[in-house]
């Protein structure tokens, strides 16, 4: 065990081993495409290993508030899916704009209302898959509508106390403190202003936000691809060469490796090559020329051996998906696992960030974000992607739900889940567990396998993100700079809430709000009173302050969400997160010192 | 791999015995040249003892028939074991070359 008493530059041991831990993490992220989940977890060891967090520490941010209310979101989610109140939100709320600056005003302005009575995490949520297919329809990158969506959620979320989780906590510390609860608009003005301001700011710099390529797209956009097909036995150019068969040069690429029967790869091909049953020919180029070979010269697409091409249905069909992060097939190849034997799918291509991803695509050991091209049953869709649901994103989904009694029932009990919750006649948890279990019992979503909706890799980060804000507070970093602050600003009130809020939303924006708001509440509280000022003030541009957190995808939890189906770097939240930080600090600052009161 | 070629009742006779593997084939390749100038021939692969055929293998099984179909000979392929067979099967070489 490390000695905690060891003071270095004002901190102990175990603080600059936080510090460092916190700041690998960002290290790690920004420059590999190592899963988040992962560098999380591995900062968590790296805190339980060092002693910094007891166990129990570790632990319990796995057993918290936003990891509950958010696994129990994820199947109110699946029910809303499955019974077609989001196809009916896609239909009806965004309708069909004209250009993209009336695309974000459609999406913004009604995902801002919905944050402020739906709390901004969930709004995203249910918003993510309708916004991927408007995008599609509307031919705009995703990450160009998903980017506003997560602001225009998260300004939303900022009217009301439900609206961000953030709120909720400064609410239940200021009840604590004062015995007094906040209203649940208490926000509601400032927040207004401010999503007016952070609305009208994105559509003002929206060249900043970055078009990223959605993964589904990539095979469309790019010419150059690796397609494997397979020449069945009684295929009528066994016993000719590659040029006599016309399989050398083809419309559109090129024939690079020929695999063999017992994975003798020939590469370079020669024009002389000899043709055998059972040879996996390996092309680079445009895919869908490429793929008219199924058509024109009998090949087939599979992962077995084929006799015949009459074997082959020929109502099979090209699907993309893309490799999700904490996904089974990470690390492995299609020969290595049973993946196209249990689903009867066949690996056609693989694209890794608009590039050719070199040799036979069925050997490529597979990384999160890999677009793959899948020859698919041409029946039976809603279940290859429900049972791969964990592994595979599919992005071509044609899975539309039928409207009938169960959409209007789960509707139903969402909208009553939203009434109990801003009620406090349950607590938030309660509540959303309580609406996934009727959801289920309904049947407006499916009991067997219901642990498959919810994305695990989501809540190891909370649950982490929650034990980082323990050890922050623990090892007393914040409380040090707190402190600093205090010394160094004097005794000006304004001046201190400045800093201090400007300090809560920088950790914010590198730990999370909730864990900020949680670290800065009770050293303002103590701030005002030594002051002798009005604590409201304090508390009030606080609360606003952590949920200013847009340049980076931890600060966020409604970035997090957009994160990965929108194909962003870790970078991109900057670019225009950080102007928007520093407004819409300001202009919180400046409305709470206007409405409230310091003495 | 070891091969015998003998002439037997105006055929050229081809004997492989072994495993024809990748490693195999070049060393086989060379000594099959015999079977090249087979006019007025008929060419017998004989596969009693072969134990193994790789897609290398029957790169130079194709090549012998090649070289013989312009020159009007025949290429037989004889004794071959049910493993061999199978694999001729699956490259759709058992639709190329008759079998004794």
């Amino acid at each position: 065990m490390i000695n905690s008493e060891l003071i270095l530059f004002g901190f102990s041991i175990h603080a600059w081993i936080t510090i460092f831990t916190i700041v690998s993490i960002f290290i790690v992220m920004s420059r590999s495409r190592i899963p988040a989940e992962v560098a999380f977890l591995g900062a968590l060891t790296i805190l339980l290993v060092t002693g910094v967090v007891t166990e129990e520490e570790g632990m319990a941010g796995f057993g918290s508030e936003p990891v509950v209310v958010h696994a129990a979101f994820f199947v109110i989610i699946a029910g809303l899916m499955q019974t077609g109140v989001l196809y009916w939100l896609t239909k009806h709320v965004l309708g069909d704009p004209k250009n993209y600056k009336n695309a974000l005003l459609r999406l913004m302005v009604p995902t801002s209302i919905l944050s402020a009575l739906l709390n901004s995490v969930n709004v995203v949520a249910l918003f993510i898959d309708a916004v991927k297919i408007w995008s599609r329809k509307l031919n705009i990158p995703p990450s160009k509508l998903l980017l506003p969506l997560s602001y225009a959620a998260t300004l939303g979320g900022m009217c009301t106390l439900l609206g961000n989780s953030s709120n909720l906590v400064v609410a239940g510390l200021y009840l604590n403190k004062t015995g007094q609860a906040m209203n649940v608009f208490e926000p509601l003005i400032p927040g207004i202003i401010l999503t007016i301001v952070g609305i009208l700011m994105v559509m003002m710099m929206q060249r900043y936000i970055p078009p990223r390529d959605s993964a589904d797209q990539s095979f469309e956009t790019t010419s150059d691809y690796t397609v494997e097909l397979l020449v069945p036995t009684d295929n009528p150019a066994v016993g000719e060469t590659v040029e006599d068969a016309g399989l050398y040069n083809v419309k559109g690429g090129s024939l690079v490796e020929i695999v063999r029967f017992d994975r003798e790869i020939i590469t370079p091909v020669s024009k002389e090559e000899w043709v055998l049953g059972g040879d996996r020919l390996i092309y680079a180029g445009q895919i869908n020329e490429i793929l008219e070979l199924k058509r024109t010269h009998g090949l087939a697409a599979a992962d077995h051996h084929v006799w015949s091409i009459n074997e082959i249905d020929t109502k099979r069909r090209m699907r993309t998906a893309y490799v999700t992060f904490g996904s089974d097939l990470i690390g492995q190849s299609m020969t290595q696992c049973d993946f196209e034997q249990k689903n009867n799918v066949a690996l056609v291509a693989v694209a890794r960030q608009g590039r050719r991803v070199k040799g036979q695509p069925r050997e490529i050991l597979l990384q999160a974000g890999d677009t793959l091209l899948l020859e698919c049953p041409s029946k039976g869709e809603e279940h290859l992607e429900q049972a791969n649901r964990r592994s595979l994103k599919f992005f071509d989904s044609h899975f539309v739900p039928r409207l009938g009694a169960k959409t209007i029932t789960s509707a139903i009990i969402l909208v009553f889940m939203f009434i109990i919750s801003s009620l406090h006649m349950l607590p938030l948890m309660a509540t959303t567990m309580f609406a996934a279990g009727v959801m289920m019992l309904l049947g407006c979503c499916r009991i067997s396998g219901v642990t498959k909706y919810i994305e695990w890799e989501l809540l190891l980060i909370l649950g982490s993100t929650v034990v980082f804000s323990i050890a922050i507070t623990k090892t007393g970093i914040a409380d040090i700079i707190a402190q600093q602050v205090l010394q160094l600003c004097g005794s000006n009130p304004y001046i201190v809430i400045a800093v201090m809020c400007l300090l809560a939303s920088l950790v914010s924006e590198f730990v999370s709000d909730v864990g900020a708001s949680a670290v800065f509440f009770p050293i303002m509280y103590q701030q005002a009173i030594i002051l002798g000022c009005n604590p409201m003030p304090f508390v009030m541009s606080l609360m606003l302050s952590v949920t200013i957190s847009f340049a980076s995808p931890i600060g966020s939890s409604t970035h997090m969400l957009i994160y990965g189906p929108g194909s962003f770097r870790f970078t991109d939240f900057a670019r225009l997160g950080i102007l928007m930080h520093i407004v819409l600090l300001s202009i919180a600052i400046l409305i709470v010192s206007f409405m409230y009161p310091l003495y | 791999m070891t091969t015998t070629f003998k002439e037997e009742n105006n055929d050229f006779v081809m004997y492989f015995e072994g495993r024809l593997d990748t490693a195999a084939a070049p060393q086989v390749e060379k000594e099959v040249a015999p079977l090249i100038d087979c006019m007025g021939h008929n060419v017998i692969l004989d596969c009693s003892k072969m134990e193994y055929i790789s897609s290398s293998g029957l790169r130079i099984f194709l090549s012998i028939l090649k070289n013989a179909k312009p020159k009007g000979s025949h290429v037989y392929i004889r004794g071959l074991n049910d493993e061999l067979r199978q694999v001729f099967s699956m490259t759709g070489f058992i639709n190329l070359f008759e079998f004794k």
